[in-house]
């Protein structure tokens, strides 16, 4: 079960149903099958809370596959409850197909934190068209392709003859269509340059916290990694700025607010050097 | 040198043989104070450990007569060798800072940290202490085997003729004045909420903890931190101070239920996972 970072806006998470998730899974039976024939994919999910019914589930994407059906059923036992949804589903195309993930978004109850659970993916083996069946084949052949060919040449006339009846008298006006502006499209990522620039035009906290989200961002810090962790790991690559950047903006971000202003001009030293930020530039 | 500038307690868990004494011992003369040992064993008297009244016959009065625990470090060796009412007298001083003998009070000297050893190899004839006691503990310290040049060295220090003595380099004094700078230091808001959900993530339901920490814990977490940051030269704790305190602060809060013991799962293993699995700040 992977979990990724908060996502949601606070409005949002509020929504959302609060969990203990011990168990999120989703297994493919057979992983083995022909085209037409049918798999039951059951995504499990075990958290310590008496659910009734879990509808937060949201299932992959299921290209390739025909869906015949799907069912959810919730029990309740000594410590909590235990939710199924079991999927049929039929392979419409050869190959190995891979099912990502099923996704389950809630408050994780024990942070409070809105978290996105993501179940494991499953890897399908559908090989080729069916079976074919020599019974059906020949009553096929025997009896009903003739009267199929029948009834297709007698369809095929009624709709023509339809269509000729319904053909327009005049060409219909065109009505033009508003159509909404496109969405704008989603901002660059704040670059580190711009981020010291505003701290150095307003050396406050929140703008070192900004500074700091970036660095730490930059070197693909988790976020139960303290600054050792990274030391500890070499998540710096022996970049002599970056850590010295690092361990000044550390230091500034949790010194009390007297002496916030003094630590932020100490680390836009090492900032300016890694944004590569003329000293005195203005914004 | 943490919990000593925190005020705090201290168990050491350890096998036999690993200088838990003689540790407890250098941190007395090195801080200028004194140190008395006392060997719990099952027919110890609460009397034994803080002190008695004696009628002196010659004056025809009582006296009083102090017990080790006015030292500024006691080592309490094994104390899960003796009755939980003996075990009970000295967690009462360690808690009150002050003894009661008789109609007078007399209260313990400063600093005063009570190091207790527990023996975790041999379990008959032992009173395991009750988690509530063990919550007075500031720190639970785990000592191991030391690795091979460590020991190299520990031959080399103690293996000949006159073995090295620890010296006094500070004194009770300066131990007092760190205990006050510690207190003053900064502690950021996000690093309270830190220990905060440090000790709240204890609490969340786990196949393998009964129940979590208290908000004691939350209090030593915090105390070792600024101690931790004042030793590193630093009037304000960061983000590390708080997590390198949290598995001394919690190992010893968590109840563990049986399934611990018959899945063989190491209890440091659940404390650090724990702390893994909250965000820093």
């Amino acid at each position: 079960m992977a979990i990724f970072p908060p996502f949601v806006a606070p409005a949002s998470a509020q929504q959302l149903i609060r969990l203990h998730v011990r168990q999120f899974t989703m297994t493919a039976e057979p992983s083995t099958l022909r085209v037409g024939e049918t798999l039951r994919l059951k995504i499990v999910t075990r958290v310590d809370e008496n659910l009734l019914e879990l509808d937060d589930v949201t299932l992959p994407d299921l290209s390739g596959f025909e869906s015949l059906g799907d069912e959810r059923q919730c029990t309740t036992a000594y410590r909590g409850s235990q939710c199924v949804e079991t999927m049929t589903l039929t392979p419409t195309i050869a190959g190995d197909r891979t099912i990502a993930g099923a996704t389950l978004e809630a408050i994780d109850a024990a942070s409070g934190r809105a978290v996105r659970y993501s179940s494991n993916g499953v890897v399908v083996h559908v090989i080729g068209a069916p079976m074919p069946n020599y019974f059906l084949q020949a009553l096929f052949e025997g009896l009903l392709r003739p009267f199929a060919t029948v009834a297709i040449v007698a369809a095929i006339a009624y709709a023509a003859l339809w269509g000729w009846r319904r053909r327009p008298k005049t060409a219909p006006a065109v009505v033009p269509v508003a159509t909404a502006p496109p969405p704008p499209a989603p901002p660059p990522p704040p670059q580190l340059l711009g981020l010291v620039e505003a701290l150095a035009a307003a050396p406050t906290r929140a703008n070192l916290l900004a500074v700091r989200a970036e660095l730490r961002r930059r070197i693909g810090a988790r976020e139960e990694e303290t600054l050792s962790d990274l030391r500890a790991r070499g998540a710096t690559g022996g970049n002599a700025d970056l850590d010295e950047a690092l361990r000044a903006v550390e230091i500034a971000a949790f010194a009390d607010e007297s002496r916030v202003p003094s630590l932020i001009a100490a680390a836009l030293g090492p900032l300016d050097r890694l944004a590569g930020r003329t000293a005195g530039a203005s914004l | 040198m943490q919990a000593l500038i925190a005020g705090g307690h201290i168990v050491l868990e350890g096998p036999p043989g690993l200088a838990k004494t003689l540790a407890c011992r250098a941190l007395a003369t090195a801080v200028g104070g004194s140190f008395k040992r006392v060997q719990f064993t099952p027919d110890l008297l609460p009397s034994d450990i803080v002190g008695t009244r004696i009628f002196d016959q010659r004056s025809g009065e009582f006296a009083t007569v102090l017990g080790p625990i006015f030292a500024n470090v006691v080592l309490a060796d094994e104390i899960n060798r003796a009755p939980a009412k003996v075990q009970s007298a000295l967690l009462e001083a360690m808690q009150e800072r002050q003894v009661t003998i008789g109609p007078q009070t007399f209260p313990l000297p400063e600093p005063f940290v009570v190091t207790a050893t527990m023996n975790p190899l041999d379990s008959e004839g032992t009173y395991a202490l009750p988690l509530a006691q063990m919550d007075r503990f500031l720190v639970k310290v785990l000592v191991d085997y030391p690795r091979a040049e460590e020991e190299v060295r520990i031959l080399d220090r103690f293996g000949g003729a006159t073995p090295a003595l620890p010296e006094n380099v500070v004194s009770v004094s300066d131990v007092l004045a760190w205990r006050e700078r510690a207190h003053a230091v900064y502690l950021e808001p996000r690093l309270a909420r830190y220990a905060v959900d440090l000790v709240a993530a204890t609490r969340a339901p786990h196949d393998y903890v009964e129940r979590g920490a208290s908000p004691r814990a939350t209090l030593a977490i915090a105390a070792l931190a600024r101690a931790r940051a004042l030793l590193d030269g630093r009037d304000f704790a960061l983000p590390d101070d708080v997590r390198a305190s949290a598995p001394d602060a919690l190992r010893h809060r968590l109840a563990f239920n049986y399934r611990l013991l018959t899945d063989r799962v190491d209890p440091e293993r659940i404390v650090a996972d724990i702390i893994a699995s909250v965000p820093t700040p």
